[in-house]
């Protein structure tokens, strides 16, 4: 994994990209929603943002044990990263 | 001490030379797995043997250590090998203290030569507000009676002059926090080491052991399922590092957690030219620390790679970084050549400090969250993390370690940085 493609700007660098955190929250509480986290092996759902490119919030799906990248879309506005 | 080892002395060196090779022994003997223990400890890199080795030594239970791969194959045989006590909070400082203390006498009490070395670590400043906030921390670690030395240029020429700290540099330096007790500590002979004197006192350590999941009986855990069988214990223990996440899936528990990548690399060996550990935090990419191990290789290390992950593959603009760091530093290390460059997997918590505490069952424990700091607090953690599940009742330095410090807004916040592990 060294590049991801943004809807906007297509592939770039990984470089430009800055992870922000996994998705879904663990909970509903502020306790939950703020710091507990989803840690899987095999798929992780995440909020990146393009910050040095178009600034755009993506979500993105990842399998961490391997760095392939399996999905990348704009994050829906209304869904607060 | 038993074992299968002898005891290492100057006697002992001199018996060896008159007895041939036959005299040394391997440092510890495969076991096999018996039927229950008093606790289990779930792998065995540097935080699980040295709780081993204090709950056998200290509270005279039986122990076994389960390991999915091999002792020592994580972190502890991963990082850039640096211990120091330079924290600004005291329910970090007094810990890690602890824990420097420990490492100055750890080669006697384990009767295995770990190779601390006392060379100082150097916080490089750049400007005045670095300098403010370096005297902050100095100070807080000088109330808790520990050693910092706030170096102005002059001062700071003197203890590293390889760094050349009045060199024209296009981000200049202005002095540094220097810890001298700090220093680094050979991380193979840690793990070795414990491994060595746990097994002694009659540890087992089982390797290629895979712990799949908890039995338990009317709300108690009475054992652990491994891929060699059915184990009983009275107290589990995970000390899995990176991979503690995948442990709260596995008990149901939703941990404060992300596991993330941290690199580290080594140049070819060259003549002693770096003398102290000196950490550079430069501005617009990231953090750099360098050492010199005593093989002679120039040893960096830097910033986590900034996304969750469990591939051990660093990425290369973070290892640019580091590198782009170093030779901002030490323009002399340019033309070196990069040997190998490794990952390893980093148990971050939202705060940035450990958990050793309790989780849902009232005997498993797990020691964890110790993100990129782990190493140098081995010898702290296993007699505190001892304490803790030999008697139920946290160490005194411990305390803050809490696992519900989170819901209870109690944060050890070091950095300063909120619940995002890869912000700068």
């Amino acid at each position: 994994m060294s590049r991801l493609i943004c809807p906007f700007c297509g592939p770039r660098e990984l470089r430009e990209f800055e992870f922000h955190k996994t998705l879904p929250n663990a909970g509903e509480s502020p306790f939950e929603r703020v710091y507990l986290r989803v840690d899987s092996l095999t798929l992780s759902v995440e909020h990146w943002q393009h910050v040095q490119g178009c600034r755009a919030w993506l979500q993105i799906e990842r399998n961490p044990s391997t760095g392939e990248v399996l999905m990348t879309r704009l994050a829906r506005s209304g869904e607060a990263p | 001490m038993k074992g299968p080892t002898p005891r290492y002395s100057a006697l002992a060196l001199l018996r060896a030379r008159f007895k041939g090779a036959g005299f040394w022994m391997p440092l510890w003997t495969g076991r096999t797995l018996k039927d229950g223990y008093d606790v289990v400890v779930v792998g065995a890199g540097g935080h699980g043997l040295a709780t081993a080795f204090h709950l056998v030594r200290d509270h005279g239970l039986k122990v076994a250590v389960l390991e999915r791969r091999l002792v020592g194959y994580g972190n502890v045989g991963r990082n850039t090998t640096i211990v120091r006590s330079n924290y600004l909070l005291p329910e970090n400082h007094y810990f890690y203290e602890d824990s420097l203390r420990r490492w100055e006498t750890l080669s006697r009490d384990l009767n295995y030569n770990v190779m601390y070395s006392p060379r100082g670590v150097v916080d490089i400043c750049l400007s005045d507000g670095d300098m403010i906030d370096a005297a902050r921390r100095g100070n807080a670690m000088r109330l808790a009676g520990i050693d910092s030395d706030l170096m102005e240029i002059d001062a700071l020429e003197r203890f590293a002059p390889e760094l050349a700290p009045r060199r024209t540099r296009r981000f200049p330096i202005v002095g540094a926090l220097v810890q001298r007790r700090g220093g680094t500590v050979r991380h193979d002979a840690v793990a070795w080491g414990y491994a060595r004197a746990a097994t002694a006192l009659g540890t087992d350590i089982i390797e290629n052991c895979d712990v799949q999941g908890l039995r338990t009986e009317a709300g108690v855990v009475t054992g652990v399922e491994t891929s060699q069988g059915f184990v009983r214990a009275n107290r589990v223990l995970f000390a899995t590092a990176g991979h503690t996440g995948m442990v709260g899936k596995m008990i149901g528990v939703p941990l404060p957690i992300e596991t993330h990548l941290l690199q580290a690399m080594v140049t070819e060996p060259i003549k002693p030219l770096i003398n102290s550990v000196l950490v550079y935090v430069h501005p617009g990419h990231g953090e750099t620390y360098i050492l010199q191990s005593d093989r002679g290789g120039v040893v960096m290390g830097g910033h986590l790679d900034g996304f969750p992950s469990y591939t051990r593959e660093g990425q290369w603009h973070r290892m640019e970084d580091v590198v782009q760091g170093a030779v901002e530093l030490l323009p002399q290390v340019g033309g070196l050549k990069i040997l190998r460059q490794w990952a390893g997997t980093n148990d971050m918590t939202m705060d940035g400090s450990p958990i050793m505490d309790r989780v849902k069952y009232d005997n498993v424990f797990i020691n964890a969250g110790w993100c990129y700091g782990g190493f140098k607090t081995i010898p702290a953690s296993g007699a505190a993390c001892a304490k803790l599940v030999a008697t139920g009742e946290a160490a005194d330095i411990a305390r803050g370690f809490r696992l519900s410090r989170f819901a209870t807004g109690h944060l050890l916040d070091e950095r300063g940085g909120g619940p995002f592990p890869v912000r700068l």
